[in-house]
């Protein structure tokens, strides 16, 4: 092996304009150069080594963002570059009291603007400025909040201007992300690089986020020592869920969506499986708009009817509150000095980016004359799409832009297009610069902010990029505030949890979570038994005959019709299909399309999806090797589906590695999420669900009395794929009988895969349920339990082997008691679902109205 | 003039509604020339809480919540309303009013003034009315003319409105764009009022919507039917320098004593009689009944 040492800095070339690593004369700044030594010490294999650590690290923990309509579909990989971003403690002080100053002039702006609007009647801001801005929401207007500070958290985009200080370049002040991906950040690199990061004296974040599940707890409109806070998510396709998820079981507070949430009688509640539990704090990632559909947009389902009022009465508290995206509004920027001016009597600490705001006459001509030079916004729209960048147009482009803000000047702003500064990123085994932005947050505390000593530094994909943005791709890095002096390690500090609402409560379960994690009981329980069923199956279908004529024995046609009974994928081969070639007649092709068609209901493919989204739902239970076998499962049924004309033993293969790795996943549930954290609802959805398919599975290969050798075929398939030959052969020690298979596969009390025992244990644990009756009188879904599990321990082998009479091919009293048995539990399901789940109501507008925004 | 109006409501949900919260703009506001005397409103069956409160625009909410389960839903208003909104009709056509051209409005628009800076959030775009086309600009700039009176114009564009457009009732809902009503020409009061104002603000002049009642007359000889009034919409315009001045397209008039007002804002948006959110699985029925008796 060569040597590998390099000298990063000489093989360092910047390519334009301001580069984080040089002073403004030119030279490296000292603690650049202490991260480039421990660098070169490590070598360049070690740290393509480390990055690919990394990588693997973020991946196990199933870090992710997902992108819109992103043909590389959801839950993308969060990318971490290994080379952080340097900042030293004396730069960092100036930026710290810029970002206070500036929170804290947006948080008189809010308070004005939806109060006594100042800042317009002293014409201090142009009134379209404010009520030009979609995010202006009238409906707040005189809205009390109940918080000290009218924002709460406030994000500022950060970069380094062409006079080599850190401008401001954005605002997000509605719900801005990215807290929970800087923890991660820090949490990775620190254990990638932990001898550099413990040498480079890095100011710890772990202060900072006391401070964040400190506000959120003084947020509470009545002085309470034990508030309730719940985090609001519009869900898991939102961009940024896994952080909502990450910061939920970071902070330990329960993950909500609006449809676990209701207003009543003035308050605010969370459905949990016990009943309602009032809520005082919510930490919310929906957006203003979508916060309360009878107030504001009325088409949506992310947040909850009525909330508003709620606010109104001072019975919650909303952070930030709802209306405050009006701050998202580069046309404040121009006025921003003035602002400081008249509230604090200050002028700015940050410079800002150069801004035009149109609805001034100077201002409007000036942007006309120059647009190709400048970079187009609307005050209330800062997405991709409304963006434009004036040298990227053509003529005709430009002159349909310059007819646009003539039309309505008002909603445009122009600013300048710089090149903010680079930094190093680690591609490859080379250091290349790259743009960046960083993304430092605000919290209020008491009557101040409190600022974290880092932040989200966000990095353009290439070389050429100049705009970031995650939505666009390119990767992001932790952010080092360093100190002069060692930093002392923080105790761990976990504070004293103090929300009363646990997320480790059954009783507290937001009923969404517990409807998921009942479904993700009943998905794994179908993938699995559906698995090993056509495994089993494509098995002797290869073993047997030629796979793609009709099936020349009675035995196999049985197994295929159980195949569409057990997926319900009618008609299949169990019924005649009304036109087309039949099922039957090409026995391998509807195999195929029962496993791998995920458009098709009920097959395989389909199946695993659902388990998919049932599982990415409840994410924020999830210990990091469930990730990593979930990945691996995604995986290989992926690398599968892309198969064009996979070889049978492929499949088979498939399947096998499949099972097992599902075998692995229900273990790692079993011991990663707790009994009362609702673990007991995925055990109720997979019990019932076991038992639904084995009944299904019986009444299909049993009730019917065939010839012998056939039967006795039969009898050994169900056993293979109930997984209990060699139970069987144990326990029994003869040849394969009607009898005591009966016994051994339904009646067994010991046996865990015996459908009494089954029962019997979901009777148990349906018990613990916060709504069932424990003494007296059982409730309606522990009825049809108890009865179903009495009529088991009535029934006799003997009986339920026999057919009613002899020259008769059908057991009746096992077909009676099947389908008997088969009604119960959906009865039990439906009962369930009603009780705990009641999602059944739809949210319907009283006017059905379209909203065009 | 003196009026009663009786404004009823029904929602007939096919399916239970178990519960729902729901917010009305039906109390008639303060207003220039007109005077509430009393107000009652009777929400079935009894709502479990009920709160009023003021809007943005100074309009009254209530706000109520039902939280057993109900099939129907009937809300009734009873107003009695005191009108003399008449007695300004000849300071409109005064010089005061009819003197000021489009440029002077627009000079006035500069100002800082209290009143004129309440008035001008009434150019920005709205709600519903939004990103509106060149039709309605090309629409508006026939009548409004930077030296012709903005009183005369506005009269004109009122005029032309209610020769230009038929009324059909059913061919729009409240969120028909208001381009597609423009080149259509046809609509209802709602929709005339924010042509008009989309007009006015093509122009860079302040418009408001308003929601209120208007008293029918009977053919002559004729019984009035009971219920056979109804809810209305209007526009009003800002004449810098002058005030508000309403105007009804549906009717090519000034709203004189028959017009009652219950809200203002923006557009239809702001001020909806009725709205909410309901919890069931059924779709709804309405049936909406107004009835305005003349007391003298």
């Amino acid at each position: 092996m060569p040597t590998t040492k390099t000298n990063w800095l000489e093989s360092y070339r910047t390519y334009q304009g301001y580069d984080e690593l040089y002073t403004s004369a030119a030279e490296v700044k000292d603690y650049w150069k202490k991260l480039f030594a421990q660098f070169e010490e490590l070598g360049v294999n070690e740290l393509t080594a480390r990055q690919k650590d990394m990588d693997w690290l973020l991946s196990e923990n199933g870090v992710t963002y997902n992108v819109y309509n992103d043909p590389k579909g959801m839950h993308r990989p969060w990318n971490l570059n290994l080379v952080p971003f340097l900042l030293h403690q004396n730069e960092w002080k100036t930026v710290k009291a810029g970002l206070r100053q500036r929170a804290e002039l947006l948080n008189h702006i809010l308070k004005d603007i939806y109060g006594e609007r100042s800042l317009i009647k002293k014409g201090v801001v142009p009134h379209e400025v404010i009520y030009g801005h979609k995010g202006f929401l009238r409906q707040c207007s005189g809205i009390p909040q109940v918080t000290q500070k009218y924002l709460s958290i406030y994000a500022a985009d950060l970069a380094r201007g062409t006079d080599g200080r850190l401008w401001v370049v954005n605002d997000r002040t509605e719900a801005p992300s990215g807290m929970g991906y800087t923890l991660e950040n820090r949490s990775t690199t620190s254990r990638i690089l932990p001898g550099i990061y413990s040498k480079m004296n890095v100011t710890r974040l772990s202060g900072f986020y006391q401070e964040l599940n400190q506000m959120l707890e003084d947020a509470s409109p009545t002085k309470k020592e034990h508030p309730n806070i719940v985090i609001l998510t519009p869900g898991s396709h939102n961009e940024t869920y896994f952080e909502h998820a990450y910061l939920a079981s970071f902070l330990g507070y329960p993950l909500v969506q609006g449809n676990d949430l209701v207003v009543r009688d003035g308050f605010l509640w969370m459905k949990s499986l016990q009943g309602l539990k009032q809520i005082d704090v919510v930490l919310r990632r929906v957006d203003d708009a979508f916060a309360d559909p009878l107030e504001l947009r009325e088409d949506s389902h992310l947040g909850v009817a009525g909330l508003l009022d709620v606010v109104r009465r001072k019975n919650v508290s909303i952070i930030n509150p709802v209306g405050s995206g009006v701050m998202e509004n580069p046309g404040l920027i121009p006025f921003m000095p003035g602002v400081a001016r008249y509230f604090l009597d200050e002028d700015l600490i940050l410079p800002q980016i150069a801004s035009w705001w149109c609805g001034q006459e100077k201002e409007k001509k000036y942007v006309l004359e120059n647009l190709s030079k400048l970079v187009i916004k609307q005050i209330d729209s800062t997405n991709r799409e409304s963006i434009h960048f004036g040298e990227f147009l053509n003529s005709g482009e430009l002159d349909q832009l310059k007819q646009k803000i003539a039309q309505r000047p008002y909603r445009f702003v122009a600013q300048e297009r710089i090149s903010f500064s680079t930094a190093p990123n680690l591609i490859e085994e080379h250091l290349e610069p790259r743009n960046l932005v960083t993304r430092a947050f605000c919290i209020a505390s008491g009557n101040d902010y409190a600022v974290m000593p880092g932040g989200l530094v966000r990095v353009a994909p290439d070389r050429e990029t100049i705009r970031v943005s995650n939505q666009r791709g390119g990767t992001s890095k932790d952010f080092w505030v360093l100190a002069d002096d060692p930093v002392k390690e923080d105790k761990i500090r976990l504070w004293q949890r103090r929300s009363s609402l646990s997320i480790s409560g059954l009783n507290d379960l937001p009923s969404l979570t517990a409807e998921n994690l009942y479904w993700a009981g009943r998905y794994v329980g179908r993938v699995l038994i559906n698995a090993r069923f056509l495994r089993m199956t494509l098995g002797q279908l290869a073993m047997i005959q030629n796979r793609n004529q009709e099936p020349n024995s009675d035995k196999l046609r049985i197994l295929l019709k159980t195949v569409t009974h057990l997926t319900g994928t009618y008609p299949g081969f169990a019924k005649k299909a009304k036109e087309g070639p039949q099922a039957i007649e090409h026995p391998y092709a509807e195999m195929l399309s029962v496993i791998k068609d995920k458009d098709r209901v009920g097959s395989l493919a389909h199946t695993i999806n659902m388990f998919g989204n049932a599982y990415y739902a409840i994410r924020n239970l999830w210990s990091s090797d469930m990730w990593r076998v979930f990945e691996d499962i995604q995986k290989v049924w992926k690398s599968f589906q892309d198969e064009e004309r996979p070889s049978m033993t492929g499949i088979l293969r498939v399947l096998n590695r499949l099972i097992t790795r599902l075998i692995a996943f229900m273990g790692l549930i079993e011991e990663s999420i707790m009994i009362k954290q609702g673990l007991l609802l995925y055990f109720i959805g997979l019990q019932l669900e076991q038992s639904m398919l084995t009944i299904t599975k019986c009444r299909s290969l049993l009730t019917i009395k065939y010839e012998d050798a056939t039967e006795y075929d039969l009898l050994e398939y169900l056993l293979t794929s109930h997984e209990s030959l060699n139970i069987y052969r144990y326990s029994y020690r003869s040849y394969i009988q009607l009898a005591p298979v009966l016994n051994l596969v339904l009646l067994d009390l010991e046996y865990p895969r015996s459908l009494t025992y089954m029962i019997n244990r979901l009777q148990k644990d349906i018990v613990r349920l916060p709504q069932s009756e424990k003494d007296n009188h059982l409730t309606s879904y522990q009825k049809p339990v108890f009865e179903a599990f009495s009529k088991l321990r009535l029934a006799e082998s003997n009986t339920l082997a026999a057919t009613s009479e002899s020259g008769s091919y059908i057991r009746q009293d096992l077909d009676t008691l099947l389908e008997e048995l088969s009604n119960l539990l959906y009865k039990t399901s439906q009962a369930i679902t009603s009780t705990y789940f009641n999602h059944t109501d739809e949210q319907n507008q009283l006017i059905v109205q379209t909203f065009p925004l | 003039m003196l009026f009663n109006v009786t404004h009823i409501t029904k929602y007939k949900y096919d399916a239970p509604v178990s519960y729902g919260h729901n917010m009305a703009t039906l109390r008639p506001r303060e207003s220039m020339g007109q005077e509430l005397l009393d107000y009652k409103i009777a929400i079935t069956p009894e709502p479990s809480e009920t709160s009023e409160r003021l809007d943005f625009f100074g309009n009254y909410i209530t706000r109520f919540s039902m939280q057993t389960e109900h099939e129907e839903l009937k809300v009734k208003t009873q107003s009695r309303v005191k009108r003399d909104y008449g007695r300004y009709r000849d300071q409109f056509f005064s010089p005061a009013c009819k003197n000021i051209t489009m440029d002077q409005a627009l000079a006035t628009l500069n100002s800082t003034e209290p009143e004129i800076l309440e008035a001008k959030q009434f150019t920005l775009e709205s709600t519903f009315i939004r990103k509106t086309d060149k039709g309605i600009l090309e629409y508006a700039q026939k009548s409004f003319q930077g030296n012709r009176s903005v009183f005369e114009a506005s009269f004109e564009l009122m005029q032309r409105i209610y020769t230009d457009f038929d009324f059909v009732s059913g061919f729009t809902t409240i969120s028909t764009p208001i381009n597609e009503v423009m080149q259509e020409k046809k609509g209802v009061c709602q929709d005339f009022a924010q042509i008009a104002i989309a007009c006015i603000r093509s122009m860079g002049l302040p418009a408001k919507y308003i929601s209120g009642y208007i008293e029918t007359l009977p053919p002559p000889g004729e019984e009035k039917l009971v219920g056979a009034d109804a809810s209305h919409a209007w526009f009003a315009i800002f004449i810098p320098g002058f005030g508000w001045v309403d105007f009804d397209p549906t009717n090519n008039q000034i709203p004189l004593d028959q017009h009652i007002v219950v809200g203002w804002g923006r557009d239809y948006y702001d001020v909806p009689p009725l709205k909410g959110v309901v919890y069931g699985s059924g779709t709804s029925k309405l049936k909406v009944s107004v009835d305005i008796a003349r007391m003298e």
